[in-house]
C-alpha cells in the first residue's frame, strides 16, 4: 500500500518515546516488553510542526481515512468531508451560513508536494453515473504509474460499548460555547464506530447521490488517474454478495498494490472480513484467505513485503497476521492484548530500507505508533502519545512513508490532521 | 441532495477564493503582528489529554493557566482511565494546570475533592489570577450559580454563590453560569461577566463577594426572557442576548463586555453606564463572534484584541475608534489554527495566548512582533520555517 521503498536504514530504535517511558497507567493493559538492548543504533523522529502548510480556502480536514505516498514523494491523503460538523465547525457549510470567514470541510482527496503544499484536490460522484462515490473514503494507494486506488470502506457501523459517548455534561450544552459535542465521536476512518447519528448529519458533502433513498452501502474499490479521473471500479455499492464471491466487495478498508504482480490486495471488510487479491490490471478475482484460527475480528490495513509476505491488521483482534502470498498462514504478532474499544492494530507499515526491517503499527486506541523488528517481531519503541497538540495524537489511523525515511500519520476521530515525522 | 449541498459547498468554496481576503499591496495597514509558537506548551507528562479548554489567563509571573473540562473527553480518548481500561492510552490532565514561559508544565490541581468546603463546577468556565495571586474560577452548566477562589496551590479560599441556587439576573447572591471573572485590583471589585443563563454584567466585592452593581445591555435593568436566534439585521437588542461571555476592564476605566451571539462588544463605565458598541462579523449565527477580550499591554491599551471561536479568528481592533485594523489565524487543527478558540489572554511582553474548545482542545502561544504594515487578515500566522 502506501510504503514507498528505496532507501536504506540500517537500523532504527525509536527515540522519540520508549517504550520504557511509557508507564501503564492504573490496570491498564500490560506494556509490551521493554526492546532488548541490542546493538541497534538509535533511528528518531522528530515530528514537523509546520507540516503540511495550512490549507487554502479556509478548508479543514475531515477524519483522515487514507494516506499514500507517490514516487515523487506528494503525499495523498483520503479523509472524510462528511465528518466535518457543520454546525460550529465549518459555519460556511450551514445553509445560510453561520459564519463568515471559516470554514468550510476540504475534498475528500488532497494531494500535497513534499513540501507540505497543496497541490490538487478531487472527489466527487459521478456526473455521468460510471462510478459510484464513495459513501466514505476507507483506504488509499498508489501505483507506480502514479494512479490512485481508494476504497469505499463505509460510514462507520453503530458505537461499541465505551466508544463514542461524549462524556458530556448534561445541560452544560446551553449556548454552544459550552459542551455541544462537536460531532465528538463522528468520522473516524475505516470501520470505526462511532455514535449513531453522529456521522457527517449536517452535511455530506462527498456523498454520493441526490435527494431520495439512502445511497446505496459502500461495497467497491475504485481507481483514478492522480488527478481524479476515473479509470475502474471492482464491485459495486449496495451489492454485497457471499464471503467467498469473486465479484463483491463489503466496505473494503483497505488496498495495496503489488506492481511487480500487478496484483490489488484488498482488506475486504464488513461481514467479509477477508483477504481478496485481484488482477490489478482488468479487476479478475485471483484468490482469497480469511484469519488464521479464528476470523479477523475487524480487518483494517494489508501492506506487502519485499520478500512475499503479507500482513494484515486486525483491528479489534489486536494482532497482525503475517501470511505467504497464497494465503499460507506464517505468523502473527499481538499487539497491545488488553486493548478493548476500538483495538490497537489501526494501519500497518514497513520501513523503507532495503530489507525492511521494521514493521510499524497504528495504534489509534492508545494513542501512538508502535515499531516492531520485522524480523522478530519484537516491539522496538513507539512514536508519539494521546493529545491534540503537534506530534501528539487522537486515533492515529494511517501510516506512510517517503523515500527519505520519513513518516507520515494521518488521525481520524476528532484528530483529523495529518502529520509528519522526519528521520533524524 | 447530497449532491446539491456538495455544488454548494464548492460554490461556496469559490465565493470565498474570490474574497481579497489577503488584501492588495495597497491595502496593508499597521497593527500589532504574532507568530505562533509551534512548541508552547512542552508535552503533557502521564499519558494526560485535556478535554474542552474554556480560560487561560496570565499572573504576575507571566505564567499561564488554562482551565479545561475532563467530563469532556470522550471515553475513546481517554481509555486509560476507564473501569476497566481500554487501552494504555490516555488520561485526563487536571482541569486547572499552570505553564512558565517556557511551556512546562508546574502546578496542576482541580475538582470535586470528598468532603471539601466547595462545589467544584459541573462545567469548569473562565480563569483569572489576581495580583494577589488568587485564582477565581466560572462555571457554565446551568446548575452551576457559583464562583470558586483558590490559592495558585489549589488550596480553597472562597466561594460566592451557590449551585443549583441560580434565580434570575438580579439576584443578589448567586450567578447564572457565569463565564468569566476580571479583578480590579485596585478597588477590589470583580466584573463577572454572568452570563450563560444571566444576562448581564454584575460587580462584587472581591473580599467578601457582596454584589456592588449590575447592568444589562445599554446599561438597562437586566431581563433573562430569550431574545431568540440572533437574525442578521436584525433591530440592536436591548437586553444582552448570551452568553455575556466577558467583562473587561480597560486601563480607562471603561468595561469591555462580550454578548456573544448577538455579534457585538458594549463598552460601559465602571458604574454601567452604555458608552458605546461594536459589531463584528454581523453575519455570524450559530455561536457567535464575540467570545473574548483582551488588551494590548502598552499603557493607553491601543489594542484590543477579540476571539472568535465561529470564524475561527483574533480580530485587532483600535480601540478607541473601536476599528477592526486586521485580524489573524483561521480554522484547522494545526500550529496558528482553532476549533473553538475560546478564549485569550496576553502576557506582559504582549504574547497573546488562547486555548480552544470543542475540539481543538489546545493552549496556543502566540508571539508578539511588533507592529508592522501587515494585511488586513494577516492568515494563519506561521513563524518562517527553518
Amino acid at each position: 500500500m502506501r510504503f514507498r521503498l528505496v532507501l536504506v536504514l540500517s537500523s532504527i530504535a525509536i527515540a522519540a518515546a520508549p517504550l520504557a517511558a511509557r508507564q501503564a497507567p492504573k490496570g491498564a493493559a500490560p506494556s509490551q516488553p521493554a526492546p532488548a538492548a541490542a546493538a541497534v543504533k538509535p533511528l528518531a523522529f522528530a515530528v514537523d510542526k509546520l507540516w503540511p502548510m495550512p490549507l487554502p480556502n479556509h478548508w479543514v480536514y475531515g477524519s483522515i481515512t487514507g494516506l499514500a505516498i507517490d514516487s515523487r514523494d506528494h503525499v495523498f491523503v483520503a479523509t472524510r468531508p462528511g465528518s466535518v460538523a457543520a454546525g460550529n465547525e465549518a459555519g460556511l457549510m450551514s445553509n445560510p451560513p453561520t459564519a463568515e470567514y471559516c470554514c468550510l470541510a476540504a475534498p475528500p482527496i488532497l494531494e500535497f508536494d513534499a513540501a507540505g503544499k497543496l497541490v490538487a484536490s478531487w472527489g466527487e460522484p459521478s456526473k455521468d453515473k460510471a462510478y459510484d462515490w464513495p459513501v466514505s473514503t476507507g483506504g488509499i494507494a498508489v501505483d507506480d504509474k502514479g494512479n490512485i486506488w481508494i476504497t469505499a470502506a463505509g460510514v462507520p457501523e453503530p458505537a461499541a460499548a465505551a466508544a463514542g459517548a461524549t462524556g458530556v455534561v448534561p445541560g452544560a450544552a446551553r449556548a454552544g460555547g459550552a459542551a455541544a459535542p462537536a460531532a465528538a465521536a463522528a468520522g473516524r476512518g475505516r470501520g470505526e464506530t462511532v455514535i449513531p447519528g453522529a456521522e457527517g448529519a449536517p452535511v455530506a458533502p462527498a456523498g454520493r447521490g441526490n435527494a431520495g433513498p439512502p445511497a446505496p452501502a459502500d461495497a467497491h474499490i475504485l481507481k483514478f488517474t492522480r488527478d481524479g479521473k476515473f479509470l475502474m471500479q471492482i464491485g459495486k455499492a449496495g451489492a454485497t454478495g457471499p464471503r467467498d464471491s469473486k465479484t463483491t466487495l463489503d466496505k473494503p478498508a483497505d488496498v495495496f498494490i503489488d506492481n511487480a504482480a500487478s496484483e490489488l490486495y484488498v482488506a475486504d471488510g464488513g461481514a467479509n472480513q477477508r483477504v481478496v487479491v485481484f488482477d490489478a490490471t482488468t479487476g479478475a478475482f485471483k484468490r482469497q484467505w480469511t484469519g488464521h484460527g479464528g476470523e479477523f475480528q475487524r480487518i483494517s490495513s494489508i501492506t506487502v513485503s519485499k520478500d512475499g509476505l503479507v500482513y494484515v491488521g486486525d483491528r479489534k483482534g489486536n494482532r497482525v497476521q503475517v501470511f505467504k502470498k497464497d494465503g499460507t498462514f506464517a505468523k502473527e504478532l499481538e499487539v497491545a492484548k488488553g486493548t478493548t474499544a476500538n483495538g490497537s492494530v489501526w494501519d500497518v507499515g514497513l520501513s523503507n530500507d532495503a530489507k525492511q526491517s521494521w514493521l510499524f503499527v497504528a495504534d489509534g486506541q492508545n494513542s501512538t505508533v508502535r515499531v516492531f523488528n520485522r524480523d522478530t517481531l519484537a516491539p522496538a519503541g513507539t512514536i508519539g502519545d494521546g493529545g491534540r497538540w503537534p506530534g501528539r495524537f487522537y486515533a492515529v489511523n494511517n501510516l506512510a512513508m517517503d523515500s527519505k525515511g520519513n513518516l507520515f500519520t494521518g488521525e481520524g476521530y476528532e484528530g483529523k490532521r495529518v502529520q509528519k515525522f522526519v528521520k533524524k | 441532495m447530497l449532491k446539491k449541498l456538495s455544488l454548494a459547498i464548492f460554490a461556496a468554496a469559490f465565493v470565498v477564493l474570490t474574497v481579497p481576503t489577503t488584501g492588495a499591496q495597497s491595502d496593508l495597514v499597521m497593527a500589532p503582528k504574532f507568530e505562533v509558537d509551534p512548541d508552547f506548551p512542552k508535552e503533557l507528562p502521564k499519558h494526560w489529554v485535556t478535554g474542552m479548554s474554556v480560560g487561560v489567563a496570565v499572573d504576575e509571573q507571566d505564567h499561564v493557566w488554562m482551565v479545561h473540562r475532563p467530563p469532556t473527553i470522550s471515553p475513546n480518548e481517554r481509555g486509560a482511565d476507564q473501569e476497566p481500561p481500554t487501552g494504555e492510552c490516555c488520561m485526563s490532565a487536571p482541569p486547572v494546570m499552570e505553564f512558565d514561559q517556557t511551556g512546562t508544565l508546574l502546578r496542576r490541581w482541580g475538582g470535586q475533592v470528598a468532603g471539601a468546603p466547595y462545589e467544584w463546577p459541573l462545567s469548569n468556565h473562565g480563569l483569572w489570577i489576581d495580583k494577589k495571586g488568587i485564582v477565581w474560577i466560572g462555571a457554565n452548566h446551568n446548575q452551576d450559580s457559583h464562583i470558586l477562589k483558590f490559592t495558585k496551590d489549589g488550596k480553597f479560599l472562597a466561594q460566592y454563590g451557590k449551585a443549583g441556587a441560580a434565580t434570575n439576573s438580579n439576584d443578589p447572591v448567586n450567578f447564572g453560569s457565569p463565564a468569566k471573572i476580571m479583578i480590579d485590583d485596585t478597588r477590589n471589585e470583580a466584573y463577572i461577566a454572568d452570563g450563560y443563563r444571566n444576562k448581564r454584567v454584575v460587580v462584587i466585592d472581591t473580599e467578601t463577594g457582596a454584589r456592588k452593581r449590575a447592568w444589562g445591555a445599554y446599561g438597562n435593568v437586566p431581563d433573562d426572557a430569550s431574545l431568540g436566534r440572533y437574525v442578521p439585521g436584525e433591530k440592536p437588542t436591548q437586553q444582552f442576548r448570551g452568553p455575556v461571555h466577558c467583562a473587561m476592564l480597560s486601563a480607562d476605566d471603561l468595561v469591555y463586555v462580550c454578548d456573544r451571539q448577538s455579534n457585538r462588544v458594549q463598552v460601559f463605565t465602571r458604574e454601567g453606564k452604555f458608552v458605546s458598541e461594536m459589531i463584528i462579523a454581523p453575519k455570524t449565527g450559530g455561536d457567535g463572534s464575540i467570545w473574548d477580550i483582551a488588551f494590548s499591554k502598552d499603557p493607553a491599551q491601543k489594542w484590543m484584541f477579540i476571539a472568535d471561536g465561529k470564524n475561527e479568528r483574533v480580530y485587532i481592533v483600535d480601540r478607541k475608534k473601536m476599528e477592526m485594523v486586521s485580524s489573524f489565524g483561521d480554522g484547522g487543527r494545526q500550529p496558528g489554527q482553532w476549533f473553538g478558540a475560546h478564549s485569550i489572554a496576553i502576557d506582559s511582553k504582549g504574547n497573546l495566548y488562547t486555548v480552544e474548545t470543542y475540539e481543538g482542545r489546545r493552549l496556543q502561544k502566540f508571539v508578539y512582533k511588533g507592529e508592522q504594515m501587515v494585511p488586513r487578515w494577516q492568515g494563519v500566522p506561521w513563524p518562517v520555517k527553518k
